[in-house]
């Protein structure tokens, strides 16, 4: 870790960085004089409204792999897929790249940025370790890679649109692509709720400020 | 007189201004920095600011491309399927209303705001932002503006409907006769341009602009 820097930190002086635009001004002054947003020493209420998002999430998660994302009616009869039995079907088909592209938007991210946002939070709450150069590298990815899990519902619509052959073939979306831009949504929300800043306070032992 | 001078720091009202670091919280100074530096937090190494090369002027012409082609996009429909007698047209609004067709209204709103709305705020909110700026001038509301295009930006999900097109056309495999059509090109191009348009432009230069020239305006005018 770094030494102490002389000019110190924003907060221990009662100086607030503006959210949007950045600006350093005084936490009360209540708004930032150049871009009129709030201003906050750390985000209000951060670890708990990020746990809050995370659980959610968790929660549609059930739902969104176990319930079917997409209705396949034709002349061979219906069929339910899952995104799970999607990728099994890609897999077996020989279409490697995209069972491994779906799984990895599908399955893997979610996971993993579920957990990154989990380990994050326990770290900044003090209770597990972690080197400050893999705590800063897991939020940047976590900022970047959520939104890309909202793949399979951008699929589900594509195909919705073009397969409406009638009794032929017709896909129709099912409750799990609700599900699952859920599980996308609060992730995003709840990696945008936490404040990196509190991974600091919390390795320099001061107390958090709200 | 044009305002924007290449190769020199953009001006700020406060030459010995103080930031602190997003990430450790540490107060430094903000030195201004010439086209294509970037200053970096002493603490703890992260990105604090960086001067992009021309910034403005590739806001400004990538944010006016990708309007066109919006435009494109949604003038034409991305592919046309042939399957059993029966032709069906692909398009982003196309796609939405399907959702809400089949019983999904808010998944198909969600869908509207991530392909039309979000990117449509971006590209018109940077060049309404950045094209007056090039002369110095801040036309009424570009503060609230920046803001929304702030706000969109993550919520703009163009390539990620790109890689869902993609997968979708390996999953209809060879059941159908599929033709690509003049908007999935459009579409291409406007992702390329919005990408070139955000990572144009700093977002601490966009607001010193923006907070010099709401400051010329009130001079002016007083």
């Amino acid at each position: 870790m770094a030494a102490k820097p002389e000019t110190g930190f924003a907060a221990e002086q009662g100086l607030a960085s503006c959210h949007t635009c950045g600006r350093l001004s005084p936490a009360e002054l209540g708004h930032c004089p150049r871009c009129d947003t709030p201003l906050h020493l750390r985000k209000p209420q951060s670890l708990t409204r990020t746990w809050a998002l995370l659980l959610a999430a968790v929660l549609f998660y059930v739902p969104a792999m176990s319930l079917p994302v997409m209705n396949v009616s034709g002349i061979g009869g219906g069929e339910n897929s899952t995104i799970l039995s999607g990728v099994v079907t890609f897999w077996e088909m020989g279409s490697y790249p995209v069972a491994i592209i779906i799984f990895t938007a599908s399955v893997l991210i979610p996971i993993l940025k579920i957990l990154a946002l989990g380990w994050l939070c326990l770290a900044a709450g003090g209770k597990l370790g972690g080197s400050a150069k893999a705590l800063a590298v897991t939020y940047h990815i976590t900022e970047l890679v959520g939104r890309w899990s909202m793949v399979d519902v951008f699929v589900v619509a594509i195909l919705a649109c073009l397969v409406r052959l009638g009794s032929v073939m017709t896909i129709t979306p099912g409750p799990a692509a609700l599900s699952f831009a859920a599980v996308v949504i609060l992730t995003m929300f709840s990696a945008m709720a936490f404040d990196p800043r509190l991974l600091w306070d919390q390795r320099r032992g001061s107390p958090i400020p709200s | 007189m044009k305002q924007h001078h290449h190769g020199l720091a953009w001006p700020r009202r406060d030459p010995n201004e103080q930031v602190a670091c997003h990430f450790c919280d540490a107060i430094q100074a903000a030195p201004r920095i010439h086209e294509g530096d970037a200053a970096f937090c002493g603490h703890c190494g992260e990105l604090l600011y960086q001067n992009r090369p021309r910034s403005l002027s590739r806001a400004t012409g990538f944010a006016s491309a990708a309007l066109i082609f919006t435009v494109l996009a949604h003038a034409f429909p991305f592919l046309t399927m042939k399957a059993a007698g029966s032709r069906t047209e692909l398009s982003l609004i196309g796609s939405s209303m399907a959702l809400a067709d089949d019983g999904y209204p808010l998944l198909a709103a969600l869908s509207f705001v991530f392909t039309v709305i979000a990117p449509l705020v971006l590209t018109g909110g940077l060049l309404y932002v950045c094209a007056p700026l090039q002369f110095g001038r801040a036309l009424p509301g570009s503060l609230a503006l920046t803001r929304w295009i702030q706000r969109s930006e993550p919520w703009s999900m163009l390539e990620v409907f790109l890689l869902g097109f993609i997968v979708s056309l390996l999953k209809l495999g060879h059941v159908a006769e599929i033709k690509f059509e003049i908007g999935l090109w459009a579409l291409v191009a406007l992702v390329l341009c919005i990408a070139g348009a955000m990572a144009g432009i700093d977002r601490r230069e966009l607001w010193d602009r923006i907070e010099i020239a709401l400051h010329r305006t009130q001079t002016t005018e007083s």
